[in-house]
């Protein structure tokens, strides 16, 4: 019933790694997102842009799942950024308070935009 | 469109994670008709899609030999969303429960466990939210939600006379 999601990672040369995520995310979500958190982190990862599908639904397993993802990039030192949310998504995840811990871009261009000039969204 | 009395959808989507988006698309067809606007329909759907998650999860233990029954009235007022469940997990306090905003600051700290931002959510994008007392036929438990209609322009245009006055 649940749109299985599709995690895929690719690197923006030294600016960023992107990890895309395509379906639901939900708590069956969360083996797929952490194996790509992991596997970004354990490569070096500074920067990582969580870049998510406009439409794609998000419920409060999923945040919660992101939550854990901060939690683990902050004792990394990373930079965490979300991109391609809805605006519905965006104000969710500032209704909860995500975004004192992860900047929200529209677009990756965007972000790497920002990340470029040290900015944050 | 415009509702004349009462309409009445009602699902029963099995206790199971994953079938809450059966509700959040008959919820958002409901919503259309009633002529709200997408973002609140968006709402609407998030709203819907926590409320049955929680009900399947705690109050069905998600095991999907049981359901969960959600019924949509619409009328000219508003869209109430009733959402019944068996209560196996024990039953939830009549009322407005837990609204505290989540400790999120707590959470990445690694200070409190991951979650329970259901209810907020829910709270903070409809009009009312709480656990209601069930009928003497029904056991378990009930959650209401209530967005009340606000008339689109288009609305007011035309039910506003000559006197400039509503009808």
């Amino acid at each position: 019933m649940s749109d299985e999601i599709q995690v895929s990672v690719r690197t923006l040369g030294d600016v960023a790694t992107v990890i895309d995520l395509m379906g639901d995310v939900t708590t069956f979500a969360e083996e797929a997102i952490n194996q790509a958190y992991q596997g970004v982190s354990s490569g070096g990862a500074v920067n990582i842009i969580f870049n998510f599908r406009e439409n794609d639904y998000i419920n409060s397993a999923g945040i919660a799942i992101l939550i854990g993802v901060v939690t683990e990039a902050r004792k990394r030192e990373q930079k965490l950024v979300m991109t391609g949310l809805s605006a519905h998504f965006q104000k969710i995840f500032r209704m909860v308070g995500l975004t004192q811990y992860a900047d929200l871009y529209p677009s990756v261009d965007d972000a790497v935009s920002a990340l470029r000039n040290g900015g944050s969204g | 469109m415009r509702p004349q009395g009462s309409r009445v959808v009602e699902l029963k989507i099995p206790s199971e994670l994953g079938y809450e988006k059966i509700a959040r698309e008959a919820v958002a067809t409901v919503a259309r008709r009633l002529n709200f606007g997408e973002e609140k329909i968006e709402d609407i759907k998030t709203a819907i899609s926590e409320a049955c998650t929680n009900a399947i999860r705690y109050g069905s233990g998600a095991d999907a030999r049981m359901k969960v029954v959600v019924v949509l009235t619409a009328d000219d007022e508003k869209l109430d969303i009733l959402i019944k469940d068996p209560g196996v997990s024990g039953i939830a306090p009549i009322g407005g429960g837990e609204t505290g905003i989540p400790d999120i600051k707590g959470m990445v700290e690694e200070k409190k466990r991951l979650g329970g931002m259901g209810l907020y959510i829910i709270r903070m994008l409809v009009d009312e939210a709480e656990f209601i007392q069930p009928n003497d036929d029904d056991e378990g438990n009930q959650f209401r939600m209530v967005i009340y209609r606000i008339p689109s322009d288009e609305e007011n245009k035309s039910e506003v006379g000559d006197s400039g006055r509503r009808k």
